[in-house]
This record gives C-alpha cells, structure tokens and sequence, in this order.
C-alpha cells in the first residue's frame, strides 16, 4: 500500500505543467460567464474569477515571520478579489519548530491536501521533495515571470530553493531570510561608568558601534562578555542557544566551526567521516563550551524562547539570536535600548572570519493540492514577492530576501536589526547545512552529542565527534549514496 | 473494604456451543474492533520490520531479513542504553511511589471521619488525572533556574541555584521525580484498597493480643492485602514503562541521551526520522517485553484466584 | 485535640500534593510579568484578561475544546456499548479462547504509544483516514475496550448467572435479560468504564497528534504546539488553558470517587477507598 502511495506520488511531480494548461483552457468559459470581469480594469481573466477557495497555511508555532505570513493574508484575499476576482479565505495549522516536519510529513505521507501551502524549514527541502510531497517550482517560475525575482545574494537561492545541493532543481521559494546577529544593550554600552571601567581593566575602549563590532574577533568580544558577568547582580554577558531540542544546539555551533575553517561533510561524496571530526571541529566545541561561563544558569537548555526570556527581563547584556525574533527581542520596555550587529569573528588577525549559520524558511507548495488550490497557492506566491508586500513584510518586523527591498534606501532604518541582516546575508558570512532526506536523523543524532558534550556528560570533544561522524556515515551509507562505514567506527560510543 | 473480583472467574458451565449464534453476535463488535485496529496493524509492523524502508526516502520497503533486529541486537543508536535508562526509571521510580504510597497510605487510613475527606482526596488523588502534557510544560517552568519557583525557594534557604532540566546529574532524578509526583497517589488508592481487605476481626485480634505494628503489618496486613499492593505495583512498572506524554515537554530525551526512554527513542526514530523499518522492529521489540510483563501480571492475578477458592 | 491534629496532617500532606497543580491555576489569573516574577508572588492582583484572550484571539480555542469533548464522549459511549456485550459472552459463555484474547486485548494496550500508532499511522496513511474524526473516534473506541472488557467481564463475574436463569425461564428474552435484567446490576462497572477511559482519551497527545489534523485537534494538542509565542514561551497560555482544562477531570474524582479504584485497575481490584 505505501509503495503504490510513494510511486503515484512520484508521478504527482510532473502534473503541475498539465495542470497550468488546463487551467488555461478553463479560463475561456470562465469569462463568458464573468459579466462583471470589465468593472474593474486591473482585473486580469482568471480561470477561478467568481469562485471561493479555502487555503490552509501550516506555519511554525510561535515563530514571529511564520505569523506574520499569517496575518498579512487577509491582504492577499483583497488583492485576489480585486486582481483576479475569487474569493479566498484561509485556515492556519502550527506546530513548533522541533514538530512541524513531523506535522507535515505525516500528513503528506498520506497524499493529503491538509496543508495547501507549508512554511518549511529550509534543511527540510530534500526530505519533502525526494518522496514527491512538493511541487518543483522550475515550470511555475518559468511560466511566472512575478516569480523571477532578483535575490539578494546566491545564500538565498542555495538555501531556500535548491535541492539536491549544487543542481539546479528548485522546490522552495523564501518566506523569510534569516541569519544570527548580536543584540547588545545600547544603554548599558552607553554608560559612561562601564565605558571607563573596561577602559581601565582591559585597555581598550569598549567597542560601541555597529563598525567596531563588524571588525571585532570572539577573542575581544570575550572581554565585553566577561566584564558585564556580574552573578551577583543577576546579570550574564551573552547567550547562546545550546539546548538539544530541534536544531538549536548545532546552529550556534556551526559559526565556530565553519568560521575557524572546520566543515561538516561533503555533499558530493556523501562523506561525514574524516571530515567532521577534525581537530578543529574538537576545539571549536571545546571554545562553545567555554563560553557557558559568561551566559545565565540553565543556558544548556536554552533555545529560541528562552533566550528571548533571558534577555527581555534583563538578564543577559548579549544575546546572539536570529534576526527573524527580532520584534520579540526588542519589545516596547527595551526600545531605543538595543543595538544590533553582526556577530564577531573567529580567528585571530588577518585569517579572522565569520561564517554563521542560515536561518530562515521556505514556502513550499504540497504536490497534492488540486488545481484550484495550486493555482492560489502560486497567485500567493506571486503577490509575496510584489514589492509592496515584500515592503510591508518588513515594515511589520520581518526579513524580505529579494535584492530590490534589501537595496532600497530605507531598508537599514526600518528595524533595529536589519542592517545586520543585511550583512550577514552576504555571500559568504552565512551558510546552511544538509539538504538531505535523512536530515532529520543525522541532526536529532548530532544534537544528542553535542548537547551531551556541552552538559558534560562526555568531555571529550574528539570522541563525541567520532561517535556522530560514524553514525551520520551510517545513516547515509544506509540511505545508499554514501560510502561505507570505516572500521574505526565500531569502537565510537557517546 | 475492597473486594478482590475474579477476573478470570470460572463459568459455572460451559455454555458457549448451546449458544453460538448469540455469543457471535455478542462478541462481533469488540472482535471486528480487534481485527481491524490490532490484528491488521500488527501483522503490518512485523512485515515492516524485516524490511528496510524511510518515508521520506521515495523509495519502497526494501526486504532485509532481520537486519534491523540484528543492528538493533548490536546496540545501534544506542538501543540498551534506552532499555537500561528504562529499566533503571521504573525500577526507581515504583519503589519510590510503593514505598511513599504504602506510607501515606497507612497515614490515611483511620481518616474517615476526618472533615472535608472527599475534596482532601480528590486534591490528593489530581495528579493522576492531569494532561500529562500540560504537567511536563508546567514543570519545566517550576524547574527553571531563572524564573522558577522551586529555585526561588532553594536560593531563599541559601543553597546554591540547581539546573535541573539541564544538567545531566539531575534532569533524570528531575523527570523521575515529577513521575513520582504523579504516581505515588495512584500506590495510596492502592494501599487502601488493600488494608480494606483485612478482616476486621483479625485486626482486633492482633491490637488484643499487643503486637507490635511492625508485627502487625506484616502478620496481618501484608498477609491480606498483598495482593491488591503486588497488583498496584505490577500496574505502575507496566505504565511507567510507556512514559512519553511527561518527557517531551519537559527534556525531549536530552541532556544528550540523559532521559531518553524507550517510547522517546520509538517516537523519535518513527515520527521525526520515518525510518518505518527500524522503527517497527523497534516496536516488535517493545511488544515483546510488554507480552511478557502482561504474563507476570496475569500469573499473579491467578495466583489470587487459587488462593481465593 | 490529638483528632484534629491528625486530620490537619492529612489535609497538610493534600494541600502539598496539590500545591503544583495549585501553582499552574494562580499563574492562569496572573499577567505575564507576575509569572515572571522573582522573587515569585503569591500575593498579586488577579486578572481575566487571560481567560479573555484565550476566547477571544484564539479562535481555535473554541473548535479544540469541542473535538476534545465530542472526540472522549462519542469513542467511550461506543467502546463501553460494545466491551458490555463482550464481556456479557465472556462471562457467561465463556467461549473457547476467552483467557487467551483476554491476554490479548491487555497486552496491546500495555505497549508504548508510539509502538500502538506506528502501524495505525501506515495504514491510515494508506486508506486515507487521518485528520478524520469517525477514524480517529472509532480508534480511540477500540483503545479504550480493552479495559472496559476487564472492568466490565469482572462485574458480570460477580452478579449470579441466576439472575439471568430466571429471566430466560419467565419467558424474557435475550435482549430482555442483557438489558433489562443484568445491565442494572453492573451500573458501578459502566461508570467506571466510562469515567476511566474518558480520563485517559480526554487527555490524550500523541495520538491525536500523530493521526489526527487541522480538524480533530484536541487541548492536548494544542498545549504542546501552542507554548511558544512570538514573545517566547507563552506563560500565560499554557496556564490559563491548563486551568480549564484539568477542570472537568478533577471535578469528575470529586463526583465519582468511589469508582476510582475500580477504573484505575481495569477492575482487578473492586471496592471504595
């Protein structure tokens, strides 16, 4: 029974070109009887003019630009009634981050039209497009030119829409871009009895601008993380996500390693041994951990929510966090107050360098939909990238990723933290990882060791890499585009 | 008190054949139930689990013998170490709820003319009624170092701040805890429904004679009611075996793999990673220990019932 | 005076019990500040406000409460209708086989839930029967027989087949002795049925999240997707809705106590505390 599901399912992926024709063929008799369709004469002929439609949307729970989407709809709704004369209306499922591809996958396995339009997480593309459960978006940007849009930088599109990495399939366009920025306390930088104090205890001023940051190495900005741990004043110098739920450990662990010029495997062979467990890769989990000692007690648990905790009641100075929570960062009791950069750099002198991890999601259309609802859910698309919802995206606190919005002049002004953003959604300051189909596994793996490194339960860096290496060898070799698991492998435990 | 009933009570007479056509119609809805929802599914995951085959792969199940019992046999992923985590929970944990429930319950037991008994047992006895979900979510905040009311009163009696969802030394005793928290109600119903079952007769005796109570318990109350406290405790190792709804919320299995139960593993390796294949030998597995804790538990029930007759 | 002292212990040991659950209801009339709090307050300005946004700007509030209650009421009332009839055979006939699909029926529902759904979830995944709530009803129905059929088939046990004899040698019919003869005498076992596995579908998760959807979601669902909100984890939500929602439970201990024990043991111990 799953088999015939899985194969029919495959045989869904070339419908939508079929289905864009059809549609095309409907629209005639739909004119005829659209007496109405000259009224208003921005309205374009549309195979669905005088019809209503129901979407559903599955977003992420709790996720600031996933409920934005959520809430700028009805504006679709009008701009589809004035555009191309339907009606539409739209229903919302949420799961959080660590349950939502559990959500959509159960549900998609059944070749269900539960969710016409799902927020995805990047890392997910692969494991949504292998089994056929979304639509490739080759044909449909192809035929859209609305749809071609100029990105803000290659990051976007390797990120958000290629699967498998380096082809030149596209399942997914950007919801949101995302990346890791540093939030300060502008007023605690601001005061000049802290200023004089670090002067004197570290000779060097203390860095206060968006440039000095840009410039600054972990090494310095350790200082200013150390100076503002004050335990005894319930106050920490930063925090970092290091709890083992979902993805949050890896993500703030990634930028140590990939900075300092560690990789995690390599998509072409498929190869994860001898290349994640490198000594740097050893060092960087040993330096992640160090830095426990200037964050609040509990900060191995800490995620997305909890770091917003920790610095909306004041207490941590820092927090290295995802631009897209911004609005929850910087809530009405802290305006004014924060001050957003690019995160430091790793290394030292002229070898010093910042590679982040991405953030950030992907609309992905589910290949199930019927005609009607693919042919709404690719009008939404389209509208999601006119400029004036990509615009007002942003002007409501989310993160547009097209190069027209992120160029324009006022874009650095709209929020706190868009100009930090911007910068680190340059080529080569942020990256993301696997776009692989077994992704889930190889990171729930991985979170359990390193989660079990940074807690203490094993303090050996180079054996937790070992044992992660070889079981994501395992997962891919089993997966079958891999190569064997090395025989060093049979000795690795957590 | 409580009167132990037969569940596996002799029919006076073998009437079955007399009357088939009504035992056909009686039993028709709970066996088409049973062969749809039980028989069906389960013939399914044992096909499945000699088959290698992810959801998400596209690819259809690929036979591979016993591979996935073997890799599991080996300890792939870890597997003993869920098992022992497993075992060690609820071993800990139902001594724990027998041992403080068995007290409470002696405790309890001349209250029935205390005032207000019924709302004082009915506050006693929520835990075991709660969401489990919604008691993990709770609990994680009254844990939280930062914001949470435990180690605001640790900290007011000048102890040191404990992470107690975070740190590897105390997030298992932490989950277990609130398990016993939840349970241990469930031993005192337990308690009293056993010194329910002591003749009243034989507990005078015992007070005419001036046995000591350490005597007494043993002679008369653990004599009777034995039972009833063997059939509570064999309830709690079996339920606490399945326990899932409390971790999720609270850990999610971490720190590392520090509470990562079986049905943790199970869900994990199904419903977020979709390795059907491993995941039903997995399950095969689990049925098989719980096919044998049922029998321990049907043993016993028999046990009662030659003593009974 | 030695009395009552004995019976403040016994309440104090309650109320210590109950002092978690106690803690979840205060933050319900608390504002997100106040949970926040530290030191913590017990002493605070109490608040509606909470309540009001739970029905007012969750809209879906309304629609996961009604599957929670329509989802538990419909699959007992079916589950504990059909265990009846089965353990009446059971007991009475005692078909060949009775001990072994006993055992049977037990064992399944001793497995851990992901175990119980993974096969469930294929082959709803396959006839197209997730997010459907005659699907997930007529599941919750067949887990929760198990226990109805222990419960009941020990009551049936304890209610002499003379009642029974002597209806069928008056004339009455089947239907007559089942119903109107024997089902009376067993009304403690049907509550108990009853009140236990609605306890237990009422607060159901993983289940409902794996096989059901958008349209059958119930609270327990929504506790677990709903704790973040955009301003981190959603305090406020989770204890107002936690409030509500252990509500009916704890008020059904209160009115049924004495069927407790009975439920709690599927019917292998019998009695009042």
């Amino acid at each position: 029974m799953a088999r015939s599901t899985l194969i029919s399912a495959r045989n869904q992926l070339i419908m939508p070109r079929r289905r864009l024709l059809k549609g095309a063929a409907a629209f005639g008799a739909a004119t005829l009887g659209a007496p109405f369709i000259n009224r208003l004469h921005a309205q374009e002929a549309h195979p669905l003019a005088g019809q209503t439609i129901e979407m559903s949307i599955l977003g992420i729970a709790g996720w600031l630009p996933s409920s934005l989407g959520v809430q700028m709809s009805p504006m679709f709704a009008e701009f589809a009634k004035e555009r191309y004369g339907y009606d539409v209306s739209f229903t919302f499922a949420e799961a959080p981050f660590a349950d939502l591809f559990q959500k959509a996958a159960t549900s998609l396995a059944t070749r269900s039209q539960e969710f016409n339009i799902i927020i995805s997480d990047s890392q997910w593309l692969g494991a949504l497009a292998q089994p056929g459960w979304i639509v490739q978006l080759n044909d449909i940007i192809a035929q859209n030119p609305e749809l071609q849009v100029e990105w803000y930088s290659p990051i976007v599109v390797d990120t958000y829409m290629k699967y498998p990495d380096g082809s030149d399939q596209l399942w997914g366009l950007p919801q949101e871009g995302d990346t890791i920025a540093l939030f300060l306390r502008q007023d605690m930088l601001d005061d000049p009895a802290e200023q004089q104090a670090f002067q004197e205890a570290h000779g060097m001023p203390l860095p206060r601008t968006f440039e000095e940051y840009e410039n600054l190495t972990m090494a310095d900005f350790e200082k200013v993380a150390a100076h503002f741990t004050r335990p005894d004043q319930n106050l920490y110098g930063t925090a970092m996500q290091y709890s083992r739920v979902y993805d949050f450990v890896s993500c703030y662990l990634y930028p140590f390693m990939w900075s300092q010029g560690g990789d995690i495997w390599n998509p072409d062979t498929g190869e994860v041994v001898g290349i994640l467990n490198s000594d740097i890769n050893a060092t960087a989990m040993q330096q992640m951990k160090d830095w426990l000692k200037y964050q609040p007690p509990g900060a191995t648990n800490f995620g997305i929510a909890e770091e917003v905790d920790v610095f909306t009641q004041g207490r941590v100075f820092s927090a290295f966090q995802w631009a897209a929570v911004g609005l929850s960062m910087i809530p009405e009791s802290l305006q004014g107050k924060v001050l957003v950069v690019p995160p430091p750099k790793h290394g030292t002198g002229d070898s010093a360098g910042r590679i982040y991890t991405m953030g950030g999601q992907p609309w992905v259309l589910n290949a199930f939909n019927d005609d009607a609802h693919m042919r709404v859910g690719i009008d939404f698309l389209k509208w999601w990238y006119q400029p004036e919802t990509a615009v007002e995206f942003a002007r409501r606190g989310g993160n547009p990723a097209d190069a027209a919005t992120l160029n324009s002049p006022d874009f650095d002004t709209i929020n706190p933290w868009n100009r930090a953003y911007k910068y680190m959604l340059t080529d080569g300051r942020s990256r993301d990882f696997w776009h692989h189909p077994k992704y889930a596994e190889m990171l729930a793996l991985q979170q359990e060791g390193f989660s079990a490194f940074m807690t203490g339960q094993n303090e050996d860096a180079k054996a937790v890499l070992d044992y992660i290496a070889c079981g994501q060898q395992q997962i891919l070799a089993d997966a079958g585009n891999a190569p064997m698991v090395p025989d060093m492998c049979y000795s690795t435990s957590l | 008190m409580a009167a132990v009933t037969d569940p596996i009570a002799a029919a006076p007479r073998r009437r079955a054949d007399s009357h088939r056509g009504l035992v056909f119609i009686l039993l028709a809805p709970v066996l088409a139930f049973f062969v749809v929802f039980n028989t069906i599914p389960l013939l399914w995951l044992l096909g499945l689990s000699f088959h290698n085959f992810s959801l998400t792969s596209g690819m259809p199940p690929e036979f591979v013998g016993f591979q996935n019992y073997y890799q599991l046999w080996l300890g792939r992923n870890n597997f003993w170490g869920d098992l022992s985590r497993t075992f060690t929970f609820v071993a800990v944990g139902v001594t724990i709820q027998t041992l403080l429930g068995v007290g409470l319950g002696l405790l309890f037991w001349g209250s029935r003319t205390m005032p207000g008994r019924r709302i004082a047992l009915t506050l006693l006895f929520a835990p075991m009624v709660l969401t489990p979900v919604a008691t993990g979510t709770f609990f994680r905040f009254i844990y939280d170092p930062n914001f949470g009311v435990l180690n605001q009163m640790i900290q007011g009696l000048g102890l040191p701040m404990v992470d107690f969802l975070g740190s590897p030394a105390t997030a298992y005793w932490a989950v277990l805890a609130v398990d016993c928290w939840m349970w241990t109600p469930f031993m005192i119903l337990m308690t009293l429904a056993a010194l329910g079952s002591v003749p009243k007769a034989e507990l005078e005796a015992a007070e005419i004679d001036r046995l000591p109570f350490r005597k007494r318990f043993t002679l008369v109350i653990l004599h009777h009611g034995k039972f009833i406290l063997m059939l509570g405790i064999l309830l709690r190792v079996i339920d606490s075996f399945k326990t899932l709804d409390l971790i999720i919320p609270m850990t999610k299995g971490g720190p590392g793999q520090q509470t990562r139960l079986v049905a943790v593993e199970l869900n994990k390796q199904a419903f977020e990673s979709f390795n059907m294949g491993f995941s039903s030998a997995y399950a095969v597995y689990l049925l098989l220990v719980s096919i044998a804790m049922t029998s321990v538990f049907i043993f016993v029930l028999n046990l009662r019932r030659r003593r009974g007759s | 005076m030695r009395r009552s002292l004995y019976h403040a212990v016994l309440w104090l040991v309650a109320l210590i019990w109950f002092a978690p659950v106690a803690w979840i209801i205060l933050s319900a009339f608390k504002t997100r500040e106040d949970i926040l709090a530290t030191p913590p307050k017990l002493l605070f300005t109490p608040t509606l406000q909470n309540f009001r946004d739970l029905f007012t700007t969750n809209a879906s509030f309304v629609v996961q409460f009604a599957n929670s209650v329509v989802l538990s009421l419909v699959s007992v009332v079916i589950a504990v209708a059909i265990s009846f009839l089965a353990a009446y055979a059971f007991s009475r006939f005692k078909p060949k086989g009775t001990d072994f699909l006993m055992f049977l029926l037990l064992s399944v529902r001793m497995l851990p839930g992901p175990a119980v759904i993974l096969p469930i979830y294929l082959m709803y995944a396959a006839f197209g029967w997730k997010d459907n709530h005659v699907a997930l009803v007529l599941f919750y129905a067949m887990f929760s027989v198990p226990f109805s059929v222990w419960i009941l088939k020990g009551f049936l046990d304890g209610v002499s087949i003379r009642y029974d004899e002597t209806g069928r040698v008056n004339g009455g019919s089947w239907f007559h002795v089942i119903f109107r003869v024997v089902l009376p005498q067993v009304k403690p076992g049907l509550i108990a049925a009853f009140i236990f596995n609605l306890i237990f579908v009422w607060n159901e998760f993983l289940f409902n999240f794996v096989i059901g959807g958008v349209q059958t979601q119930n609270i327990p669902y929504a506790l677990a997707v709903g704790t973040y909100s955009d301003g981190g984890l959603n305090w406020t939500f989770i204890a107002t809705m936690t409030t509500i929602y252990i509500l009916p439970p704890i008020l059904a201990i209160y009115a049924f106590q004495k069927y407790l024990l009975v439920g709690m043991t599927f019917g292998t111990v019998r009695g009042e505390v």
